[in-house]
């Protein structure tokens, strides 16, 4: 009977968000002795429902909300590779109010690819922490004669031009991780790309093209059943999920890290006090056991930093990513 | 095989506790709500009560979900037989006849059969799944981009035979929609065309706002320009002789209702394709196989009984793929999908053999959901059509209302609303000129999936067209293609002689 409840309170709560009514949080009296958080908070994601960030950004969310007594509503606003979303993040009032979860993509390779994007991943954001971290697996259909990262290149390198990879789209991080193998390995493997990982995946299992450097959650499970070959990880340490692949790193590719970060930010200017706090919970709320389990379900890691260590993440990456953003030609527009 | 009977055993064992039955009801009742909606298809519906069934156990929050997307898809037909609203790209042939048929005050036969068809579409299906969902996805695997470029194209000119007036008038609207299609990013550059440098349309038009501008704005907009009439405007105006179709009706309907189901199967297992070509398929069919092809447009219940049961069975085929490889077939698969990463299962091969009840369970509850789709709508049916006696004064500012808010909830745009409002007026000039916007709305889901592959076969090919003949599965596509424009312009040739020789006569 608990249950039931349970279900028709959540059915009819998700009906009153979906006509913009924002049904009152449960917490909300025990906030009424602090100053922050003075009503319910607003996660902008800058991607639809159900994806990898947007999962991640929920359980978070939930936990967040428990810890501040006031509800964390997810807000999801795809499109546009997520600049949409995260344009109006960086637009909102700095009040603490309104968080975003950025993420690789939308604080490092969305500015640096398209020719113009209404944010600046620095300047108009307060870093607050990274949560947690995916892992990009370098998987080949298994027909292809290659059982290692060595082989594949030797193999790639005698018919230079000849194989193919599949990405998530162009600009994604499935496209410049292998863009970023290209060279370092001085490989001419060409770029087909699809729309989205889904899409990418069944091309890598119908053997369409011959490589994905794809999203740990949506490989994982093929390269566990034995219908992709995983060769290699993207990270600088090996993956607990897949403990026998090897990193890029250490097969021959010193430095050679990818990897998709998310973390929670804020507009500029919203009070230091308030930013401390998100940061004090936030740590927590990633670095416990639970929430490392519920992560390691979904393909992540749990991964935690200071603001100034965000910045400097950003820095480096938008260095690192621009580059072969720039030599493999890539604008957005 | 033998192992199908204890599978199905522990299947209908899970869904058929309390608990997941109440989930299923309140997933197909909430649906079919939803749905009426107009502008909410099943997409938008599931992304707006996912976070709804994250607290749910495993096998219930995928039941109840499963319950949510037939009991839209079913809602959404229901809009397009009443209303002349598709509620997503799959329902948009339903309107053609279905609601021709309401406004010749059968919209209860209708209504019934399309309940009747889905729930036989979504049996088989069902059965389909359990006798042979591995090999099927395996079979949907080997089409790579040569192949769904074929079948796209068949499609594409199928689509042609929708019309029921000119076709010259529809080659045009197939054009228009491809240059629609068009707008938003290209998936191989990354460019956006046609985008005006507004980034609310960088992700292309969406198909929501297209169909509820041409379909449901310009209707209204046409009604109202009949000013006096329009408070006498009254879709049963003509006496309503059975609010239950009849024996003659279900004849009719038997043989559109099994080909439908075939059709829907095969289409729906391929990933992309799905309900939306199937249910056009098999308008497409119905209208060749008829013995007078001619009452097609005008009202003709085997034009709502074969794309109703083809868009069912593809529906329910569209967990083929999504279930057994972990690939989504469409928007609506890739969030089932993420439901399931959620709940902290990782979809793929290796979810039937590890969490056998969930398996068995969401197949059994599948069909447990069709069966409850019709007797939750049999009954509403009587209420539905009594929706149709409001004053048209009264309903049309609600449904605006409603397909305002539809609109807008799918990506929180506002521009979204001001781009329906431009295609209501698109849809009115084109009712004027007497084009029909079916075939405009099918070009554009398909253009840019056609354009899609086309390029990305040709990349894979490295510029070599030849691999469109030489796959035996694409030649096939293209041979059936060819077909079909022989058979399509061998009456028109006929038919202008005769115009030729009567022309003497009428002078």
């Amino acid at each position: 009977m608990m249950m039931q409840n349970k279900v028709a309170v959540a059915v009819m709560g998700a009906l009153l968000l979906a006509a913009g009514l924002m049904p009152a949080s449960a917490g909300a009296q025990t906030a009424a002795n602090q100053t922050y958080p003075t009503k319910p908070i607003r996660l902008i994601v800058a991607f639809p429902p159900g994806g990898s960030t947007d999962i991640i950004a929920r359980l978070v969310a939930q936990k967040l909300g428990e810890k501040l007594g006031q509800q964390v509503i997810v807000d999801n606003r795809g499109g546009a590779g997520g600049t949409l979303g995260t344009e109006i993040a960086a637009k909102a009032a700095p009040d603490g109010h309104t968080l975003t979860m950025g993420t690789t993509s939308t604080h490092v390779i969305a500015p640096a690819a398209y020719a113009k994007v209404n944010y600046d991943p620095v300047k108009d954001f307060e870093p607050i922490t990274l949560v947690a971290s995916t892992p990009y697996l370098l998987v080949l259909h298994p027909g292809v004669k290659a059982n290692n990262l060595k082989e594949f290149v030797a193999l790639a390198k005698s018919q230079p031009g000849k194989l193919n990879y599949a990405s998530a789209g162009t600009g994604s991080t499935t496209q410049l991780a292998m863009e970023m193998l290209n060279r370092a390995a001085g490989m001419d493997i060409v770029h087909i790309p699809y729309n989205g990982n889904g899409p990418a995946g069944a091309a890598a299992l119908g053997g369409q093209v011959q490589a994905l450097f794809g999203s740990m959650p949506a490989v994982l499970p093929h390269a566990q059943a034995g219908r992709l070959r995983a060769i290699a990880v993207g990270t600088s340490k090996r993956s607990p999920a897949m403990p026998n692949v090897p990193t890029v790193a250490e097969s021959g590719y010193p430095g050679f890290e990818v990897s998709l970060w998310l973390g929670f930010f804020a507009p500029k200017g919203t009070p230091k006090p308030v930013l401390t706090r998100l940061q004090t919970e936030l740590t927590a709320i990633a670095n416990s056991p639970d929430m490392g389990a519920q992560f390691e379900k979904n393909g992540a890691s749990s991964l935690t930093n200071t603001p100034a260590q965000m910045t400097a993440l950003m820095k480096t990456e938008l260095d690192k990513y621009g580059k072969v953003i720039k030599a493999a030609g890539i604008v957005l527009k | 095989m033998e192992e199908l009977l204890p599978n199905l055993a522990l299947g209908f064992q899970t869904a058929v506790s309390l608990q997941n039955l109440m989930y299923c009801f309140i997933g197909v009742f909430v649906g079919t709500l939803v749905g009426v909606l107009p502008g909410i298809g099943p997409l938008a519906a599931i992304a707006m009560l996912l976070p709804a069934t994250f607290n749910l156990p495993p096998v219930g929050a995928l039941i109840m979900l499963a319950g949510i997307y037939y009991g839209t898809q079913y809602g959404g037909s229901t809009t397009a037989i009443l209303v002349n609203l598709p509620g997503e790209s799959a329902s948009v042939v339903t309107c053609i006849d279905g609601f021709q048929m309401a406004k010749n005050g059968r919209a209860g036969p209708a209504l019934a059969i399309a309940a009747i068809g889905s729930f036989f579409a979504g049996t088989v299906g069902t059965i389909l799944i359990a006798l042979a969902g591995p090999p099927l996805a395996e079979m949907a695997l080997k089409f790579g981009a040569p192949e769904y470029f074929s079948l796209m194209t068949m499609g594409l000119i199928a689509s042609a035979v929708l019309a029921s007036g000119s076709m010259m008038k529809a080659i045009a609207m197939i054009f228009l929609g491809l240059l629609f299609g068009i707008v938003g990013t290209d998936v191989n550059s990354g460019m956006s065309r046609f985008t005006f440098g507004m980034s609310g349309l960088a992700d292309g038009l969406s198909f929501v706002v297209v169909a509820m501008g041409l379909f449901g704005f310009g209707e209204i907009l046409q009604n109202l320009e009949k000013g006096q009439e329009v408070s006498s405007r009254d879709l049963l105006k003509t006496k309503i002789d059975h609010l239950y179709p009849t024996w003659n009706d279900l004849k009719l309907s038997a043989g559109p209702i099994m080909r439908g189901t075939a059709i829907g199967a095969f289409f729906g297992t391929l990933p992309g394709a799905g309900p939306t070509i199937s249910a056009f398929s098999a308008y497409a069919m119905e209208k060749k196989v008829a013995k007078d092809p001619s009452i097609f447009g005008k009202g003709a219940i085997q034009g709502v009984a074969g794309p109703e049961s083809a868009n069912n069975a593809a529906a329910q085929c569209a967990f083929i793929p999504t279930l057994t490889l972990g690939i989504p077939g469409s928007g609506t698969m890739a969030l089932m999908l993420g439901a399931l990463t959620i709940q902290g299962i990782a979809p793929g091969p290796q979810v039937m053999t590890q969490r056998p009840e969930l398996f068995w369970g969401l197949i059994a509850s599948m069909w447990i959901g069709n069966a409850m789709l019709v007797i939750l709508n049999l009954p509403l049916i009587g209420l539905w059509v009594k929706l149709l006696t409001v004053p048209y004064r009264i309903l049309f500012p609600s449904i605006m209302v409603f397909m305002a808010i539809g609109v807008y909830s799918v990506n929180n745009l506002d521009l979204d609303i001001y781009m329906t409002v431009f295609f209501g007026f698109m849809g009115y000039i084109f009712a004027k000129l007497k084009c029909e916007p079916a075939p405009l709305i099918l070009a554009f889901v398909l253009g840019p999936l056609m354009e899609e592959n086309l390029r990305r076969a040709l990349l894979i090919s490295r510029g070599d067209p030849t691999v469109f003949f030489t796959r035996p599965i694409s030649a096939v596509f293209l041979g059936l293609t060819i077909l079909l424009l022989v058979v399509m312009i061998l009456p028109a040739i006929r038919k202008k002689r005769e115009v030729v020789y009567q022309e003497p006569d009428a002078v």
